[in-house]
């Protein structure tokens, strides 16, 4: 039954999708390849769900692989990142949760093999290093498009503050509230196009896909 | 697991042989040592004697010694154990007067004899003998010299006198020892009764009998049976926890499973698609009620049953920002404001780092459940002198004060029944705290919701 | 063939068996008079080969601490003191016989030696003198007699030599403990010109002879069995008091055949020697359950209960102390000559 909502769920995302019952069966699809994702259920009935993450890792084939587990004991979860599984979500979920995270993972994979970093109608090129915002160019300065291009390149992830005053400011010594400055003005930019930068009070900001 | 010891009657039956063996050795030496002085003095009063007796015979003759020798003092010496006997009396000048055999008289005997009498142990033709020796001034008309007069028997009495005293020693003190042995078996008999009666209450009794033991025992057990009725006690609170819980639980899992059903049968019984969204939107946040119950009781009966897990040392921080970050990915946070306020430098802690995420989890999931969207939700790390705290805390309505210390309690929701909380989340921070020797402090927070604080004392620290 | 020399490998062999042992006696005593004792030994034990050494007391005593002689198994005498001093010297064994532990205590000491016999101390006399004058009963008679007798008698008085005889020595020894008389008697003795010889047989032919009218401290043993065959002799058992004398016999602590030896120790003071004792020999056996004419019971029922054996005990050690038998020497002789010192005087 949850395999057949989770088809269901990814149906109208324009996706295909192969339920396969049995680990079994599994390994032998997984060796034909051709797969944008994986979900993979850590509770197969014949074969260790692991196993089959491990097997795909070790032939060197990278495609993503989300985690479905009942056991969100740490041990397991650690294990299975250990072995190359890209996100991992535990039972119950709510099919809204799965649809977010099969995006961000497709979203990455595609980021892998293109140029172009893309979140809804906001498009960015890393190659020339410009933006489209809704089909317009996006005339930004250039530390903010270090900004987006940063918070693109993870975008629905928390990215830190850490992370993002190295990249905006590299060793220059600035105040504590430069990076903030940098956020508001593109969040103002951003506004009204679907999309948002949220604030994570003392962690960072991620910028994510909004329906107000 | 009981590992079964050597046997108490045994262990004190070894210890009693052990002592009495020791004490036995050291009572038969002193024994026989008082049986030998007590038979020495006996028989060398008869040597005195019998030396007196033919210290009274010498008379001076021509300047010379003479002794008809006394067949007195000869029978005497023999004794009724019929001793073999020997004599010898020396002159001034330590000439032989007169002599049965020639006994081994060192100078130094005969010089120790000037003194006083002297008694010795001898070995004459091979047999041991006990020798006297005395001087006697005697007086005459023409000489006043001393004569010495030893005189020697064997020891055949005194040896019979002191195996008689060793037996009657040995028999008493054999005697004894049984006794002694007696009472210890006894004793241990007596004092393991108890034991044994409280053995066959305890295994008379059903298994759902954990009242408090009704039984009559020595001092010495009341210790045993005090601790006997505290676990008891610990058993029946335990098991009427249980019993409560289970009883909460199938009660919270019927509520949504029952209006699930009757939701879904009201749909059927309409033809209206209206009818029907508006069914399935009840099912589905029944559904999703009963799924989060389902997992919280699971993380409740996991907590509560699993006691041998090993603490380990972790940073409190990394795993307070994990747990955010993972937070902020879920569709549930979309609508608040969450933030970190905590250290940038480690914080250690000895703890089980599971249980530590279960905490963040509900505390989490309640404060997104229990405020509204846009609301502020924190979660820290605080370190003073005393105490490290991690905590999460909101800017929501909170909770009246009066209901915080219910909080914890399985199903309570402090009024809040209109949401779809299970009411186990704090129920399970609760739970970590008591396995982290934590203390769990529900307040208002300063910025005016709830706070949930874990306070690690100091000492769990590295 | 084969017959006759199958008989003659048993002769050989019963020859053989007869001889398998020997036992050597040392022994103070008459031959003859111990012969059936003897006899029916060797005939109870044919394996047992006697040989059979007899000598005076003081012989044996001296041979026992020399050692001239091959050892002995077994020492037999009448010299009580010498007896108890060898064993006292440790020159015997204990003897864990059955017999020896049931032997009356007063007649063993420490179970090495045992006094098998129990000879009485008699007076013996001549018809002669019961004619002359009213013949002695008791010790005061005989100083009676020889006071009131003293021409008649003198030179026809008889005793033991207490220099000569280990049993004249002993007797004289315990005369002197009873009484304090006794010295009297010795000075009477010396005042009717004592002859001193040194064995009983030798009094008891003195007075057969007619040499001697009166015998002082004989033998029982020996007077009773002489007085039968010689009518003209009459013993009589003193009425005042009686010494016994007792023989000894121990085996010798080294002794070459112990099983022989304890063999006739036990044959000695078993019910089997004190019966041939008792019945055909006048040495009177020692244990009441045997019945005959020699029995210390059926002395006891004739003389009443003034018999005194030699207490075999410690007591009898001092006897033979050389000091103590130099004084009683010197005083032996002192008291002898008195009288006719004062009748020289006279």
């Amino acid at each position: 039954m949850l395999a057949r909502a989770t088809a269901r769920a990814l149906a109208p995302l324009g996706h295909i999708t192969d339920v396969l019952m049995r680990g079994h069966d599994a390994r032998h699809a997984l060796q034909e390849g051709g797969f944008d994702l994986v979900l993979l259920d850590l509770g197969l009935p014949d074969v260790e769900g692991l196993e089959l993450l491990r097997e795909l890792r070790s032939r060197g084939d990278n495609t993503p692989v989300l985690i479905l587990t009942a056991r969100d004991s740490v041990d397991d979860r650690v294990r299975g990142l250990d072995l190359g599984a890209d996100d991992y979500l535990a039972k119950p979920f709510q099919i809204a949760e799965l649809e977010a995270r099969v995006r961000a993972l497709l979203r990455r994979s595609q980021q892998r093999t293109s140029d172009a970093l893309c979140l809804g109608t906001l498009h960015f090129n890393i190659r020339t290093v410009s933006a489209t915002l809704d089909g317009a160019a996006l005339e930004l300065p250039r530390r903010e498009l270090h900004l987006l291009e940063s918070l693109l390149s993870q975008a629905g992830q928390l990215v830190t503050r850490e992370t993002l005053e190295a990249r905006l400011f590299g060793f220059d010594a600035v105040g504590p509230n430069a990076l903030d400055v940098y956020v508001s003005r593109l969040r103002k930019r951003l506004e009204g196009h679907g999309l948002r930068i949220r604030t994570v009070r003392g962690l960072g900001y991620l910028l994510e896909e909004f329906t107000p | 697991m009981i590992v079964i010891e050597q046997s108490l009657r045994r262990r004190l039956l070894l210890w009693l042989a052990a002592v009495t063996l020791v004490f036995g050795v050291a009572l038969l030496i002193e024994a026989y040592v008082s049986a030998r002085r007590a038979a020495d003095r006996t028989f060398d009063g008869l040597l005195d004697s019998a030396s007196l007796t033919i210290g009274e015979a010498i008379q001076w003759q021509d300047g010379k010694p003479l002794v008809a020798m006394p067949s007195a003092a000869l029978q005497i010496l023999a004794t009724p154990s019929q001793e073999r006997v020997f004599y010898a009396l020396f002159g001034a000048n330590g000439e032989t007067v007169t002599a049965n055999a020639a006994l081994p008289i060192s100078d130094a005997m005969r010089r120790a004899a000037h003194a006083g009498p002297v008694y010795a142990d001898i070995t004459h033709d091979s047999v041991r003998l006990r020798i006297e020796g005395r001087e006697i001034d005697s007086a005459g008309w023409e000489t006043r010299e001393p004569v010495q007069i030893w005189v020697a028997h064997t020891r055949g009495g005194r040896e019979a006198l002191i195996r008689a005293l060793m037996e009657r020693a040995a028999l008493r003190f054999i005697v004894m020892a049984l006794l002694a042995a007696a009472l210890v078996w006894l004793a241990v008999r007596t004092s393991l009764a108890p034991l044994e009666r409280i053995r066959q209450l305890l295994r008379a009794r059903t298994p759902d009998d954990l009242r408090p033991l009704a039984v009559s025992v020595p001092l010495e057990l009341k210790e045993l049976v005090i601790a006997l009725d505290q676990l008891l006690e610990r058993q029946r609170a335990s098991h009427d926890r249980l019993m409560r819980f289970i009883a909460d639980a199938s009660h919270q899992l019927k509520t949504p499973l029952a209006g699930l059903q009757s939701t879904s049968e009201l749909a059927l019984r309409s033809t209206d698609a209206a009818d029907w969204h508006q069914a399935l939107v009840e099912v589905n946040h029944g559904a999703r009620r009963s799924a989060r119950l389902a997992q919280q009781l699971l993380s409740l009966a996991r907590l509560d049953h699993r006691h041998d897990e090993a603490f380990v040392v972790l940073d409190l921080v990394t795993l307070a920002r994990a747990r955010l970050i993972d937070w902020i990915g879920r569709a549930a946070s979309q609508a608040h404001d969450l933030g970190f306020d905590g250290p940038n430098q480690p914080v250690m802690v000895r703890a089980i780092a599971w249980q530590l995420e279960e905490f963040l989890n509900n505390a989490l999931d309640n404060a997104l459940r229990y405020t509204p969207p846009d609301s502020a939700i924190t979660v820290g790390v605080v370190t003073t002198a005393q105490q490290v705290t991690l905590f999460v805390e909101d800017d929501g309505a909170g909770v009246d004060e009066a209901l915080l210390p219910r909080l914890a309690m399985p199903f309570e929701r402090a009024g809040r029944q209109d949401t779809t909380g299970s009411g186990l989340g704090l129920a399970i921070a609760a739970s970590v705290a008591t396995h982290h020797n934590a203390e769990l402090a529900i307040t208002r927070a300063g910025v005016g919701g709830l706070r949930v604080a874990l306070h690690f004392k100091r000492e769990r620290l590295l | 063939m084969k017959a006759t020399l199958l008989g003659l490998w048993l002769m050989w062999l019963s020859a053989h068996a007869c001889a398998a042992t020997t036992l050597v006696i040392n022994a103070a005593l008459d031959r003859d008079v111990v012969a059936p004792l003897l006899d029916a030994f060797s005939h109870a034990n044919p394996d047992i080969e006697l040989i059979y050494h007899d000598g005076s007391t003081l012989e044996v005593e001296r041979q026992l601490q020399a050692g001239t002689r091959q050892s002995a198994d077994i020492v037999l005498s009448s010299a009580m003191p010498w007896q108890l001093a060898a064993v006292n010297a440790n020159r015997a064994q204990a003897l864990d016989i059955p017999e020896a532990a049931e032997w009356p205590a007063w007649a063993k000491w420490r179970d090495e030696v045992f006094g098998f016999t129990f000879e009485p101390i008699v007076i013996a006399y001549r018809l002669e003198l019961a004619h002359a004058m009213r013949p002695p009963e008791t010790h005061r008679d005989v100083l009676a007699l020889l006071h009131a007798h003293r021409t008649l008698l003198r030179g026809r008085v008889t005793t033991y030599s207490p220099e000569r005889s280990g049993v004249g020595y002993t007797l004289f020894q315990q005369d002197a403990r009873y009484s304090p008389r006794f010295w009297d008697l010795v000075a009477a003795l010396g005042a009717a010109d004592v002859s001193l010889e040194a064995t009983s047989r030798n009094m008891l032919e003195g007075l057969s002879a007619g040499r001697y009218w009166l015998g002082y401290n004989l033998l029982g043993s020996y007077a009773l069995v002489w007085a039968r065959e010689h009518p003209d002799i009459i013993v009589q058992v003193p009425s005042d008091y009686s010494l016994v004398l007792m023989r000894m016999a121990f085996v010798t602590r080294d002794a070459p055949h112990p099983e022989a030896a304890r063999r006739f120790m036990a044959f000695l003071l078993g019910h089997a020697g004190q019966h041939v004792m008792a019945g055909q020999t006048p040495l009177f056996s020692v244990r009441p359950d045997v019945t005959g004419p020699y029995t210390a019971q059926r002395l006891r029922d004739q003389v009443g209960d003034h018999l005194y054996p030699i207490p075999i005990d410690a007591s009898l050690l001092a006897f033979v102390d050389p000091l103590r038998r130099d004084a009683f020497m010197a005083r032996w002789l002192r008291e002898l000559k008195i009288l006719d010192d004062g009748t020289t005087t006279q």
